[in-house]
């Protein structure tokens, strides 16, 4: 049995109170401490570095860092934000449609973009394919080199040579049935998977199987998202889906949605960077609340393309820097990718929506300079000449 | 010569007899072979055969149990074979079902690395394709996703554990087919570390069970009083016990060797355990040594080498240092040399009581009473060869529990006293496991309670209320800022957010009451065996900068204490006191600190810190006005008893409860409360309390008889440091009146009822030797 009797502190006196009271309010106490001590902790981890502008070596060290001129103005923007949308509801701010599913409900904010028509002109890839007899496993530069000298032109002449007719006929047979994922595969046995070959293999998709895939999240890993960005050929536009999270408890909603978008249906994802971080993103967070896993198919990471293609030329291969060279570009108050997260727990502290307006934009135009720089690199790869 | 002679020289010698004050002999033991229930499959079976292993009857009764399901609990002694009493199981599990998992988790690196060798041993051998990997910080990225994909044995560390859950989508193949974890060396994972790893365990089945999976445990440990219970807080299941040993071993000798003898001590302890380092290895005894310390260590190499020099050059060159900083080739060329016999002495700290591959040897001498009669316990189970006889002598250093050993050599050899403590219901430590697990799993009430005790509804709650977690129509979800693995650290009750930093490089971090405490502006302090002094505390940043020095001083805080009782839990009557156990309120204030050489005080510097308060869990009694008037009218000093009283049950609460002094608090005064009782309260020195004050206050009859006796036996007149002079004392030992403290110490463990020539009990009579 617990008894229970109060002692008067030592030197001072508290007399009044009644013992219950005074458990009471220290019970209190104590809980509250607790939450205050985690906050605390955790607003001690930093989760990108500020770095002096030009501070090139800092820059390239530290994993995630903001130059300190573009943090200035992020604040700068955070703060006109809250007061240009004090007291403006959330509805008046994005028209979005609320859309229910088996996890929940979220918005869902969607857009237009014109996109330049590109002709993919499969003919010509398949006949640069075939020119490269490396693609047969068994022949090296050194081989196509001797064997081109030797009169075997094609892999189509290489499937009469008396040691590798085998091997090049089962190539010849990949490549005539063109089921986009093989040829990724076959590609990706035999070069580099940023092999301009692998993004053509694209080209034997539909345009509307693509989809475009860009998230913002609140940190790296283990954190929720709480923007999804998802294009799809439309009628010849590209219509921007984004599943919004009003409140973090929105995000498996939002994350069903998506799925939705990309499993079956349409059969090609496309991002930038996303073998690296949307993806496995994704996936996890998927495994957290236990919603089933995604079935692969053919992705297509425009970095690893734009990589191969323009390294060395631009001082990054940031999505940012590409859309601004290659495209013509131009962002106006956006919000460096780190700070997203400030920016939405800004909102979801003060209830102000004017912290979203930037992180919406910024990835309604990551999702539609993906998918420029897509169809840019895949006309150039497989587009009429 | 032999054990036998070596022995037999320490009882003749005239210097040596009058310091040994017990010499234990137990008889040697026959191996006790077991059966196994079912047989096993034919390559583990031929592996034994081939490797001439006959298995002992613990090790079958551990293999029996893990084959029926049960979960084990081994704490047979060192060397007893341990290791295969839950690799045999593990193996034959593999080869059951092709796609079984096992985690095997490990303190540190060195035993790591050790298993896995073993691993990789048994698989080549069986052809059991086990697959080992060590999994952790080290681990190459490159090597990771092979590793998560087909590794079936992963051998990993708590702190990587701790950062693996989040990942656990990574990792589905291992968690979905986890069928055993198997923790080592699980005596380690006790206190506030073990209360943080009982937590983690919880997580890591939460994890498991969302893969449907639900692996067994084995756990092996030293000896502890509790192993059963501790065994069910760590991991939250019922264990089998299996403590019975059936391997052999030669007659054992133990001695308890006071240079204290005389209450004064002539000499240094550490130099004579370098006179029995010494006679040691000129016996022809292969020695290990442990030390307290590195630099002890290091002293009694150089002073054994320096004496045996007039001996033999080459007696001179077969003693050795083995210690935690040596590369790995120069700890491999002394591990091979002490094979070969051309090494007769090491000499190591304590520290190395683990993960150190010395293999066995004839004699060992433990320099000091190493904290935990289980590391004792450990230290000396490394004498004995094969069969063969062995020594063991423990050099008692001048204080409490030291000399209570050697005063009481019957309490030293009887069973284990010390309970190993996990506290789960630690509100600080919980909570920030339950933000690691929300960012791991959602939370749900109704399924995840049963893993996180009963403050996991109301600390839900707490944490909403902060915005740390939400609540979603999939459970509570995490939405703090970060990763909580990261602001959640095992080793401590909180991520240190003082940074100690010499010349801009980091030398640790403390948290704030351990960084007023040693690190105040000028305070010398130690880390890893070097000397710093403080040049700068700054409070705003909670930067320390430290600079290294050379001194021969070293400076001790002075504190005031100030305590309030929050709440009562629970009361009991021992022999006609109050005593009670419950929340308190414990104010710290650091006031000044002492420049000291020696004894000798140098100097004292004020210090302006401000206070600390703290809620934890305290018992605290209450002493009878009779009693009081009793110590008065004898003409004795009240305070100075009540004060001398704190100090030695504090040191005696590591002989019951495993823990070290450091972590206990304590405050004595002579009026308390609105009735102005004369109080002692002893509290836990982590926010929150772990436990410690919780489990002594169920052993208080105990912990009274036994401080009792330390303090009346003490040959010494007014007090000193191995009764009741406490090293860490804020009020610098003043006041102390010994003959006070007997009298109180005598008063708590009298039955006011009893006739009163009975009442105090006589110093027993001293042990025959």
């Amino acid at each position: 049995m617990r008894v229970r009797f109060t002692f008067t502190p030592h030197g001072r006196s508290l007399t009044v109170r009644s013992p219950d009271v005074l458990v009471q309010m220290a019970a209190m106490q104590a809980e509250s401490r607790i939450g205050a001590l985690w906050q605390q902790r955790m607003d001690a981890l930093r989760e990108y570095d500020v770095v002096r502008d030009g501070n090139v070596f800092g820059a390239g060290l530290a994993g995630s860092c903001v130059f300190s001129s573009e943090y200035d103005k992020a604040r700068a923007l955070l703060d006109q934000l809250l007061a240009r949308y004090d007291g403006v509801a959330f509805d008046t701010l994005f028209s979005g449609r609320e859309i229910t599913n088996d996890s929940g409900s979220c918005i869902a904010l969607e857009s237009c973009h014109d996109l330049p028509a590109t002709a993919v002109d499969t003919e010509r890839l398949f006949q640069e394919m075939i020119s490269d007899l490396t693609l047969v496993h068994g022949v090296g530069e050194v081989s196509e080199r001797r064997l081109k000298a030797r009169g075997y032109r094609t892999i189509t002449d290489l499937a009469e040579h008396p040691k590798l007719r085998f091997a090049a006929r089962q190539v010849l047979e990949r490549l005539t049935r063109a089921d986009p994922a093989d040829v990724m595969d076959l590609i990706g046995t035999r070069h580099a998977k940023s092999h301009p070959f692998a993004l053509g293999a694209a080209g034997s998709f539909e345009s509307n199987d693509y989809v475009f895939l860009d998230i913002e999240t609140l940190g790296l890993f283990s954190r929720p998202i709480i923007l999804f960005g998802v294009g799809t050929i439309e009628q010849g536009h590209l219509m921007v889906r984004q599943y919004l999270l009003r409140d973090i408890c929105e995000e498996a909603a939002a994350l069903t949605a998506t799925v939705e978008q990309f499993s079956g249906r349409r059969p090609a994802l496309v991002t930038f960077n996303g073998k690296a971080f949307d993806l496995p993103y994704v996936k996890d967070r998927l495994a957290y609340y236990g919603i089933g896993a995604l079935s692969r198919i053919p992705h297509f990471d425009v970095l690893h393309f734009s990589r191969r293609r323009w390294k060395g030329q631009f001082t990054s291969c940031r999505l940012s820097a590409l859309e601004s060279a290659v495209l013509g570009v131009a962002r106006a108050d956006d919000v460096p990718g780190q700070m997203v997260p400030e920016f939405y727990e800004t909102y979801l502290r003060t209830q102000n929506c004017g912290p979203l307006v930037p992180i919406v934009d910024h990835n309604r135009q990551d999702v539609v300079s993906l998918a420029l720089l897509f169809f840019y690199l895949l006309g150039e790869t497989c587009g009429c000449r | 010569m032999a054990v036998g002679d070596v022995v037999r020289f320490f009882g003749t010698n005239p210097v040596y007899r009058r310091r040994v004050t017990c010499h234990q002999v137990l008889d040697p033991e026959l191996a006790r072979y077991g059966r196994l229930d079912e047989p096993l499959p034919e390559v583990l079976g031929a592996y034994l055969t081939q490797n001439g292993i006959r298995l002992y009857s613990h090790q079958c009764e551990a293999i029996n149990a893990l084959r029926s399901g049960k979960n084990v609990i081994i704490t047979t002694p060192t060397a007893s074979g341990k290791t295969l009493a839950f690799n045999i199981p593990v193996f034959a599990g593999l080869v059951a079902d092709p796609d079984a998992r096992a985690l095997y988790m490990y303190p540190t690196k060195a035993l790591s690395n050790d298993q896995y060798a073993t691993i990789r041993t048994m698989e080549t051998f069986t052809g059991i394709p086990a697959k080992p990997a060590i999994y952790d910080g080290d681990t190459p990225q490159s090597k990771r996703a092979a590793i998560r994909e087909h590794a079936r044995i992963v051998i990993s560390n708590p702190h990587e554990i701790h950062q693996v859950l989040s990942w656990h989508a990574k990792w589905s193949p291992f968690f979905s087919h986890l069928k055993y974890v198997v923790i080592d060396e699980a005596h380690r994972y006790r206190g506030v570390f073990g209360s943080q790893i009982a937590l983690l365990i919880r997580r890591l089945l939460r994890v498991a069970r969302s893969y449907g999976s639900d692996p067994q445990f084995v756990l092996s440990t030293a000896t502890l009083a509790n192993p059963e219970e501790f065994a069910g807080r760590l991991v939250g299941r019922p264990f089998m016990l299996v403590d019975t040993d059936g391997s052999p071993h030669g007659i054992r000798h133990f001695v308890l060797y006071n240079p204290f003898f005389d209450g004064i001590g002539e000499r240094s302890p550490h130099q004579e355990t370098k006179d029995l380092l010494l006679s040691c290895v000129k016996g022809d005894l292969q020695t290990l040594c442990f030390t307290s310390s590195r630099k002890m260590a290091e002293l009694v190499t150089i002073w054994t080498r320096e004496d045996a020099r007039r001996t033999s050059a080459r007696l001179a060159q077969g003693i050795s240092a083995y210690r935690a900083g040596y590369l790995p080739e120069e700890r491999r060329t002394i591990e091979r040399q002490l094979k070969s016999g051309e090494i007769r002495g090491v000499v190591s700290t304590n520290a190395l009581e683990l993960g150190i591959d010395l293999g066995s040897l004839d004699a060992v001498i433990i320099d000091g009473y190493p904290g935990t009669m289980m590391s004792t316990r450990q230290q000396a189970g490394r004498a004995g060869r094969k069969g063969g006889e062995s020594l063991a002598v423990l050099v008692a250093q001048a204080n409490p529990l030291d000399q209570y050993f050697m005063h009481h050599p019957d309490a030293f050899f009887s069973r284990s006293h010390e309970h190993a403590i996990i506290d789960t219901e630690n509100p600080y430590i919980v909570s920030g496991h339950l933000l690691c697990a929300a960012a791991e799993l959602p939370l749900r009430e109704e399924a995840d309670a049963g893993f996180f005790g009963e403050s996991f509804t109301p600390l839900l709650v707490e944490l909403a209320a902060s915005s740390l977690i939400k609540k979603t129509p999939r459970g509570w979800v995490y939405a703090g800022r970060g990763r909580a693995a990261d602001a959640v650290r095992l080793d401590g009750m909180a991520a240190g957010s003082f940074r100690i930093m010499c010349h801009g490089r980091l030398l640790e971090t403390m948290d704030r009451a351990q960084a007023y405490r040693e690190a105040h502006e000028g305070a010398i302090m130690l880390h890893q065996g070097e000397t710093y002094v403080v040049n700068e505390m700054d409070l705003e940043t909670h930067t320390v900068r430290v600079s290294e020095t050379d001194v021969d001083y070293y400076t001790q805080p002075l504190k005031e204490v100030d305590l309030r009782v929050i709440e009562t839990l629970e009361t009991r009557t021992i022999n006609g006191k109050k005593c009670a156990f419950g929340d308190v309120e414990v104010t710290e204030q650091y006031t000044a600190y002492k420049i000291k050489r020696g004894d000798t005080i140098l100097g004292v510097e004020p210090l302006s810190l401000p206070s600390l308060t703290f809620r934890t869990k305290a018992f605290w009694l209450v002493l009878p006005d009779s009693s009081a008037t009793a110590v008065s009218t004898a003409g004795l000093d009240l305070a100075g008893g009540l004060h001398g009283a704190e100090h030695a049950l504090i040191a005696l609460m590591p002989l019951h409860v495993m823990c070290d002094r450091w972590d206990i608090g304590g405050l004595s005064i002579p009026s308390y409360g609105e009735n102005g009782e004369p109080t002692i309260f002893v509290y836990d020195g982590y926010e929150g309390g772990i436990g410690l004050a919780e489990k002594a206050f169920t052993l208080l009859p105990a912990l009274f008889s036994s401080t009792h006796e330390l303090v009346r036996d003490c040959p010494c007149q007014k007090g000193c440091p191995s009764c009741i002079y406490s090293p860490k004392c804020g009020n610098d030992n003043v006041p102390l009146d010994k003959e006070a403290t007997v009298k109180i110490l005598c008063d708590l463990c009298t039955d006011p009822g009893m006739h009163e020539t009975r009442k105090c009990p006589a110093k027993p009579e001293p042990v025959a030797l």
